[in-house]
């Protein structure tokens, strides 16, 4: 059902986002490799799904398809039959996000890009779970594997109307998929941090305004820190999890002068949420037996509210209220 | 098969362009007068040769008043030796800005009764101006502040100085005979808490006329550091209005962007009424200032992006290996002639709008981008044809359309352009022209 999914939303904002970027900034957005980009990411999504359960995972998804018959026998056709939209979907925001903030002069890396962003949530998982952002993994594989891609922080400057449509729409989504602790616990210690030394250099504060003012930074905390499908699943876990990206984004940023720290501090930090996950990790269980109890349509093993789909089968998940435990 | 010829090419002084505003000059520091002089700075012009983070920066400069007044200290990110320090060719600054100068190109349009058609501009180009220095001071005291380099280069005494506190550095300074624009204190703290080194120059007066120069060369200095930024807040203490800022970053990989800066292209391609010709330095600033306000007054403008082996058109011939060296390209070898690529970017700055220091990065973006602007003659010969009278049919509604893009461009009212234009291109053909061609 349209919009009934947060990842239909997140498809529709972020298509608003490029529209705009290509509307109003003058970005070096190029078509061809926008559609590059798309049909390697859907294809790689296709292709690995398809691939994946016959070449790895067998058993897996076997055992996987018959707890999903018993306890979710209503459901359970139609469900399958749209996982392959689902999961189209997910890469579809994976492929939006690229065109939206990578960029590079040819297709083969466009298609780099893509393809490993995809791959990487069949390779770097544990369980059913993968912790890389796929997009931050694409821009990450991109930025060191081949030597023409690029990201402008600069791309969406500073205004506050773009900060507005930014926090507005990111907010729609973080309540559908209670994820807005994490954004919440990143900009809230980024804040802090950066305040600090502000004071301490002895700067006005309009240069701290302008720091956090970035189109670009409200964008990756609104959209790209709060994947639910990769991000820890117990808030604690979550709440230190984002701090951390935080106090790296801040050491990289004013310490190295990497001006791309927040995508590197983000796939630095990507593989702690296996730990987080580990160490906190009987919460989750808990908070997925009362979805399941409560909304049938969840399937057991799905992450509650999450908009990147399981790679290795179906997934459809509506946000429930798992927060409440 | 071509629809246009050119005929010629021009040469549009652009130096109108670099003298928007009173004369005097600043950059990423602030000048400090000796005497009771005031100085004001208006604009400068800085090139950045980087690869990695090994940079040569060159900043050049209109400094206007007595030489002897003149002084300058800049934040720098490590103490700089003497062989680091050169003074720079004043000319290469000129060079590089023609090169790169937003241009103005003319096409004549072909008899639209001939079948065949040529297409293309023959030249055009642009310059602008530019003169170099800067200067100093000397002295150590125990004020937190350690002198670490001294030396002369040409015709600046230069000073390298690191400082624990702001008001010691400020106490130096005026203890050596340097007059501190107001609240340089509160503003050299942050410079001194980041650890940077302050570059101070001034002239040496006997090498000075011992040279005989008529103005201050630009300095150089070498260094190796991963901060890509230029500090403008400094600047910005005795300016009174906006400061201009021109920016060439030279590099082996591709654009150079401002990272915590919108960059916008200039508008660029534009189809603009003939008498433009005669005045392109002012049209220049107004369409740079209407654009400037439209985005806020906040972003950094690109002027020109290129690989510096070619143009297309060129508005001077491309430079030199041995110009580029001087320029501060230091990656150039005769085996591995590897590519320079040119960002020229403008950034039109005041305290309010711009509260941080510029932050700069490569990227591997190898698009070409100038600043161009098309002035088309139309044929006025003779067109005995049905294309002919087409063509003729059509001209009145494509002056309109010049005229409605400069007016939109520039904010000049439609009025006075159309004006202008009738003036310049619409002398009425005398009725007889109808019977006897």
């Amino acid at each position: 059902m349209l919009l009934q999914d947060a990842r239909d939303f997140q498809i529709l904002f972020l298509s608003l986002f490029l529209i705009l970027g290509i509307g109003t900034r003058d970005w070096t957005l190029r078509p061809d490799l926008m559609l590059v980009v798309m049909a390697t990411c859907l294809g790689t999504q296709w292709l690995a799904a398809y691939l994946s359960p016959i070449l790895t995972q067998k058993l897996q998804n076997m055992l996987a398809n018959q707890d999903a018959k018993q306890d979710n026998c209503q459901h359970e056709t139609e469900l399958a039959k749209s996982w392959a939209w689902h999961s189209l979907k997910s890469a579809g925001i994976t492929a939006l996000g690229l065109c939206l903030l990578l960029r590079c002069e040819h297709y083969t890396t466009m298609a780099i890009a893509g393809s490993l962003a995809i791959l990487s949530k069949f390779v770097f998982k544990t369980g059913s779970k993968h912790f890389f952002n796929p997009a931050n993994f694409g821009i990450i594989a991109a930025l060191t594997l081949t030597p023409d891609a690029w990201v402008s922080p600069g791309q969406w400057g500073d205004d506050w109307w773009y900060a507005l449509l930014f926090a507005g729409t990111g907010g729609t989504i973080l309540k559908r998929v209670g994820r807005w602790d994490t954004t919440a616990a990143f900009l809230g210690s980024y804040a802090i941090l950066e305040a600090i030394r502000n004071f301490w250099l002895g700067w006005t504060w309009d240069v701290f305004a302008h720091r956090l003012m970035s189109g670009s930074l409200l964008l990756f905390a609104l959209f790209m820190l709060t994947d639910p499908r990769s991000i820890p699943n117990a808030r604690t876990s979550r709440l230190i999890w984002a701090g951390c990206v935080a106090v790296l984004t801040f050491i990289l940023r004013n310490q190295f002068f990497v001006p791309t720290a927040l995508f590197w501090a983000l796939f630095a930090l990507s593989p702690l949420t296996v730990l987080l996950d580990f160490i906190w990790s009987s919460p989750r269980f808990s908070w997925s037996a009362a979805d399941i109890s409560a909304h049938p349509l969840t399937f057991p093993r799905s992450q509650p509210g999450s908009w990147e789909s399981r790679p290795g089968g179906s997934a459809s998940f509506r946000q429930t209220g798992r927060l409440k435990a | 098969m071509k629809q246009f010829r050119i005929l010629k090419t021009l040469i549009v002084a652009f130096a109108a362009f670099l003298c928007f505003a009173p004369y005097a000059w600043g950059f990423c520091g602030f000048y400090v007068a000796k005497a009771d002089t005031k100085l004001y700075n208006q604009a400068s012009q800085v090139i950045i040769a980087r690869d990695g983070s090994r940079t040569i920066l060159t900043m050049a400069n209109d400094y206007q008043g007595d030489v002897k007044d003149f002084a300058l200290v800049v934040p720098v990110p490590v103490v700089l030796k003497q062989e680091q320090v050169r003074v720079g060719d004043p000319k290469i600054i000129e060079r590089l800005d023609a090169f790169s100068a937003p241009r103005l190109v003319e096409y004549f349009d072909e008899n639209p009764c001939d079948v065949a058609r040529n297409y293309g501009p023959l030249f055009e180009s642009a310059e602008a101006p530019a003169a170099g220095a800067s200067r100093a001071s000397r002295d150590d005291r125990s004020l937190g502040v350690t002198v670490e380099a001294r030396f002369t280069v040409g015709e600046y005494d230069i000073v390298i100085l690191s400082a624990k506190e702001s008001d010691g550095l400020e106490t130096w300074l005026q203890r050596n005979g340097y007059r501190i624009p107001q609240g340089a204190s509160q503003l050299l703290r942050p410079y001194i808490r980041q650890n940077m080194k302050f570059f101070v120059a001034k002239v040496n007066l006997a090498e000075f006329e011992k040279a005989g120069y008529q103005f201050l060369r630009p300095l150089q200095m070498a260094y190796e550091s991963p901060k890509f930024m230029l500090p403008i807040r400094l600047g910005m203490i005795n300016a009174t209005a906006a400061q201009d800022l021109i920016v060439y970053i030279l590099s082996p990989k591709g654009q150079a962007e401002i990272a915590n800066y919108r960059t916008v292209n200039v508008p660029s391609d534009a189809e603009i009424p003939l008498f433009v010709k005669n005045e392109f330095g002012n049209f220049y600033k107004a369409m740079f200032q209407n654009s400037y306000v439209r985005e806020g007054q906040k972003v950094a403008f690109l002027e020109y992006a290129w690989d510096m082996a070619s143009c297309d058109p060129c508005s001077a011939d491309p430079l030199s290996p041995e110009e580029l060296r001087k320029a501060g390209v230091f990656w150039l070898t005769p085996s591995s002639p590897s590519s320079v690529f040119i960002t020229r970017l403008h950034v039109r700055y005041t305290r309010d709008k711009f509260p941080e220091d510029l932050m700069f990065q490569e990227t591997s973006n190898q698009q070409f981008f100038q600043g161009r602007y098309v002035l088309r003659h139309p044929f006025t010969g003779n067109m005995q044809c049905e294309a002919g009278r087409q063509y003729k049919k059509a001209l009145p509604q494509r002056f309109e359309e010049e005229a409605q893009t400069l007016a939109k461009l520039t904010g000049w009212k439609i009025q006075d352009i159309r004006k202008k234009m009738n003036v310049a291109q619409n002398e009425p053909a005398p009725f007889w022209r109808n019977i006897w061609p």
